[in-house]
């Protein structure tokens, strides 16, 4: 009888032996693998449910918070309290999607220290501040606004930029997303609803989409033939019907089928004012592939450029590959063939025009701030690279400035603010083409006068569709923003 | 073990339960809290309640019970104030109300000894029957079973003139009630089930009326499947008998017989129902059915891995993300948070409870006594392999509490009464 108490116990003691080797197994050998697998919720669970420090937006305008969870008071919850507007920059942190934005860019300023580390156990205890950072944005809400209201529900983009500084004044994409959608309790249908929506709302347009340039492109084109030497505004180009291509078929025609002035010659700064192709097809074989593509590299084209958040390359073609077909070297001259830019880029173009033809890095966030408001650190503006000389950007800025005035970019004049512009309208196979501005103000502008760079594109003419240009489309947006710039 | 060390193990417990709770405000930014203070009370007047019971009824108890369960239920406590405060609160009036029925227990028996259940056994068993069937009361009674997570285990008593309700499983104590049942019936038909009829081999096979209790308990374990669909409380209804079954006969031939009824029931079962077939594919491959029916298993896993050696301390885990965290995978939790430390620390505790209780059987003089000790521990440890086997993929997963340390007050009434009653045996040993 005791003999089988005792073989009952020895049966049930070694089964508790088991458990042992089991769970020493899941816990030491195993535990790494279990603890890093991609599906383990725990990284980005132990920062959602953790107070987060607020984005702020540069007038103050709070675009992201933490409040205490309703369900859970030891808990707390993130709040995008402007919706969609900052989806793209703002992001968000959600257990199922992982993080975006600034909300995955900076985390480690957004949590709490209090028990992430032992230097922050001691930090704590030392009496030093755990309290998560808050971070504040260069973007201005009412300009974020204005853009995205003037945008609409158009596919596209629009991008502001301080110039002198680099600073992002507003960095809109539609379609967009509303992330308090993907952390909240149907985060997973709604997460599933905007990866498969066509429209691809979660891709920020304006840094992760390159777009056919088209005429906006011939800021670089006539920056590259006046830092050459080779042009001025008024050196004389024939003015064909169509600009025959050299051991070629193709032709490249103007956009409404016509001779660009008079049929017999046209100057540089006519031919830039109404954007005629034939002047800037002829322009960019007589500088060669390879001398656009130098060019063009000093705005940043083929080049990572240094922001906040991945930027895809904008392209132009490598050296040697163009350099002896003037057929591609004149396409590629009119920003068309395989030239691609991001929203991002162009705007950067525009800036480096507004600059003395230097462009400076971009960057979105302007302050490191601590719970109490003290700032911990703060962007330092520096220039990331020389795209022209000082001369060609005056010379450019005045073309540009007569765009707007008497050319294709009538539409963003601005009443009493001297505006520079250029419009561009890309032709894509088998779409409607893309409206493009890009363009700044004031041109008068002296030490301590703000200024803005934006660009402007609305993908496939928006709801203008085939009939769409830059002129008609994109400019009238930037008209918007910029008025809003000026308070006008 | 002197009584006053066996205090000290108590007041070392309820302070354990007591820092946990402090360590879990202070991630939440607070310092000292009343619940400490509350906790520690609780923790103290419970298992000192029953230690002092032990003192004047069952003077010479086995004094390693009731720190070990007082050491359990602070480990099981503390995740629960962690993962749920409300939970926590009423667990703790749970614990004050297991703690007075204990001591009732003790009390009630303290002159007749545990000999006395032996006079009511068929009343018992009557009522334990009644108490399994209870569940399956239509929903509209106002005594009703609930169904939760497909499982009818839970009864329901609306309280008259308010919308409150009252929960319990009845399972809980109806298994106390069948292991005094077959320790009385053994006591007197053992050594005729024992008595061999022939061999087959060094098999020695009794006499084929006696497969009688052995079909029974296989057939009730299977209506408790078929008609409450839990797989967990069958199983340990099963295993209770089969196990008792061989301590009081000593015959494996009833441990064969119960184990190839368990394959072709659970074949069967497999085959039948939709819910079992899940479970097994989802026990084979977690990972393969996580969005489904593997989802809590891997949870519990994903929870022990990150929790590795150390664990990630108290409140800075997140086991709050594993389905039903505080009731069958509260060893997850603890696993999460305390490391492989505190796992390991909790199954040597059931191991010394075990150890302890069959360390009781043995000693015991009486036959029904030698039963009963050896039923109840049975009955905790097969309880706490099923579920920790479930949790940690040696067994498919199946609904049950851990006793001691589960979220619940049916499962702590009915354990710290087991307590009771193996106290109350080791005392009657030194009488």
């Amino acid at each position: 009888m005791n003999v089988s108490l005792r073989r009952a116990a020895y049966a049930i003691l070694g089964a508790f032996v088991l458990l042992a080797g089991s769970v020493a197994y899941i816990q030491a050998v195993n535990g790494p693998d279990l603890r890093d697998d991609p599906r383990n919720p725990r990284v980005v669970a132990w920062r959602t449910g953790r107070q987060r420090g607020p984005i702020v937006s540069s007038d103050g305008t709070t675009l992201a918070s933490s409040r205490p969870s309703p369900d859970d008071p030891t808990l707390y919850e993130r709040i995008y309290p402007e919706g969609d507007l900052y989806a793209h920059t703002v992001g968000f942190t959600s257990v199922l999607y992982g993080s975006r934005g600034i909300e995955r860019t900076r985390s480690d300023d957004l949590v709490s220290n209090r028990d992430s580390t032992i230097s922050g156990v001691l930090n704590g205890l030392l009496g030093g501040d755990t309290k998560p950072r808050g971070i504040r944005l260069t973007i201005d809400h009412a300009l974020q606004t204005a853009a995205a209201e003037a945008l609409g529900t158009q596919k596209g983009s629009v991008v502001a930029i301080d110039p002198g500084t680099g600073a992002i004044l507003a960095i809109v994409s539609y379609p967009r997303f509303d992330p308090n959608d993907l952390i909240g309790p149907d985060a997973g249908a709604a997460g599933t609803a905007l990866e498969s929506d066509a429209g691809e709302p979660l891709r920020d347009r304006s840094i992760d989409q390159t777009y056919a340039p088209g005429s906006v492109f011939k800021v670089v084109t006539t920056a590259s033939g006046l830092d050459t030497g080779i042009v001025s505004p008024s050196s004389e180009f024939p003015d064909p019907i169509s600009l025959e291509l050299p051991g070629s078929e193709s032709t490249i025609s103007n956009y409404n089928g016509k001779v660009c002035d008079s049929g017999t010659s046209v100057t540089l700064e006519f031919a830039f004012i109404r954007s005629c192709n034939t002047v800037f097809g002829q322009l960019g074989m007589d500088l060669g592939g390879n001398q656009l593509g130098e060019n063009s590299d000093a705005f940043g084209f083929n080049a990572t450029v240094p922001y906040e958040f991945n930027v895809l390359k904008s392209f132009f073609p490598p050296r040697g590959t163009i350099e002896n077909d003037p057929p591609a070297t004149a396409q590629s001259a009119i920003g068309q063939r395989d030239v691609r830019a991001t929203p991002l880029l162009m705007a950067l173009v525009a800036s480096a025009v507004a600059n003395n033809g230097t462009v400076r890095t971009p960057y979105v966030v302007d302050e490191v701030f601590t719970s109490e408001g003290t700032i911990e650190s703060a962007a330092a503006p520096s220039v990331w690279r020389r795209a022209m000389s000082p001369a060609s950007a005056s010379v450019l800025t005045d073309l540009m400035e007569q765009v707007v005035i008497s050319g294709t970019g009538r539409k963003a004049a601005v009443p009493g603010i001297r505006i520079a512009g250029k419009t561009g309208t890309a032709q894509v196979t088998d779409k409607a083409p893309h409206a493009w501005f890009i363009g700044f103000g004031p041109v008068d502008a002296g030490p301590d006068i703000p200024q803005i760079a934006i660009a402007v594109v609305v993908e496939s003419g928006g709801d203008f569709g085939e009939s769409a240009t830059g002129g008609s489309v994109a400019a009238p947006i930037a008209q918007q923003v910029l008025a809003a710039f000026f308070g006008v | 073990m002197t009584r006053r060390a066996e205090a000290g193990l108590i007041v070392a417990a309820a302070l354990l339960a007591a820092i946990g709770v402090a360590i879990v405000e202070f991630t939440h930014g607070n310092w000292l809290d009343a619940q400490v203070s509350v906790t520690f009370l609780v923790f103290t007047a419970s298992f000192g309640g029953v230690h002092l019971a032990m003192i004047r009824w069952a003077p010479g108890g086995s004094s390693l019970l009731v720190p070990t369960a007082a050491f359990l239920t602070a480990i099981g406590f503390i995740e629960i104030y962690r993962l749920d405060a409300h939970a926590a609160a009423l667990q703790r009036w749970s614990l004050l109300v297991a703690a007075l029925i204990a001591v009732s227990v003790l009390w009630g028996i303290r002159n007749t000894g545990v000999a006395v259940f032996r006079r009511y056994r068929y009343v018992m068993l009557t009522v334990a029957v009644g108490l399994l069937l209870l569940p399956l009361l239509p929903d509209s009674w106002p005594i009703h079973g609930a169904t939760v997570n497909g499982s009818r285990l839970w009864v329901r008593i609306d309280i008259p003139g308010t919308t409150r309700v009252l929960s319990f499983q009845p399972g809980e104590l109806a298994k106390i009630l069948i292991t005094i049942f077959l320790a009385s019936y053994l006591s007197e038909r053992a050594e005729a089930m024992a008595a061999v009829s022939r061999k087959i081999g060094s098999l020695k096979l009794p006499e084929p009326r006696h497969l009688g209790p052995v079909l029974i308990a296989a057939g009730a374990a299977f209506l408790v499947l078929t008609y409450q669909r839990d797989l967990g409380a069958s199983l340990l209804l099963f295993g209770i008998f089969i196990g008792m079954l061989y301590i009081a006969t000593g015959r494996s031939f009833y441990v064969i017989t119960g184990a190839v009824l368990a394959a072709v029931a659970g074949g069967a079962a497999f085959l039948v129902f939709d819910h079992v077939q899940r479970r097994i594919e989802a026990w084979l491959d977690p990972f393969g059915h996580y969005s489904d029916a593997g989802y809590q298993t891997v949870q519990g896993l994903f929870a022990m891995g990150s929790g590795a050696l150390t664990g990630s301390g108290i409140g800075l885990g997140r086991p709050d993300l594993i389905p039903a965290a505080t009731t069958d995978f509260i060893f997850a939790a603890v696993a999460e948070e305390m490391g492989l430390a505190g796992s390991v620390a909790v199954l040597a505790g059931f191991a010394l409870l075990i150890a302890a209780g069959f360390g009781i059987a043995i000693r015991s003089r009486d036959r029904f006594r030698k039963y009963l000790a050896g039923g109840l521990t049975v009955v905790i440890g097969l309880q706490a392999f099923i579920i920790l086997g479930g949790v940690l993929r040696l067994l498919p997963i199946t609904g049950l509490t851990l006793p001691f340390m589960s979220f619940g007050g049916s499962s702590l009434l009915a354990n710290m009464v087991i307590i009771a009653l193996l106290a109350r045996v080791s005392h009657e040993e030194r009488l």
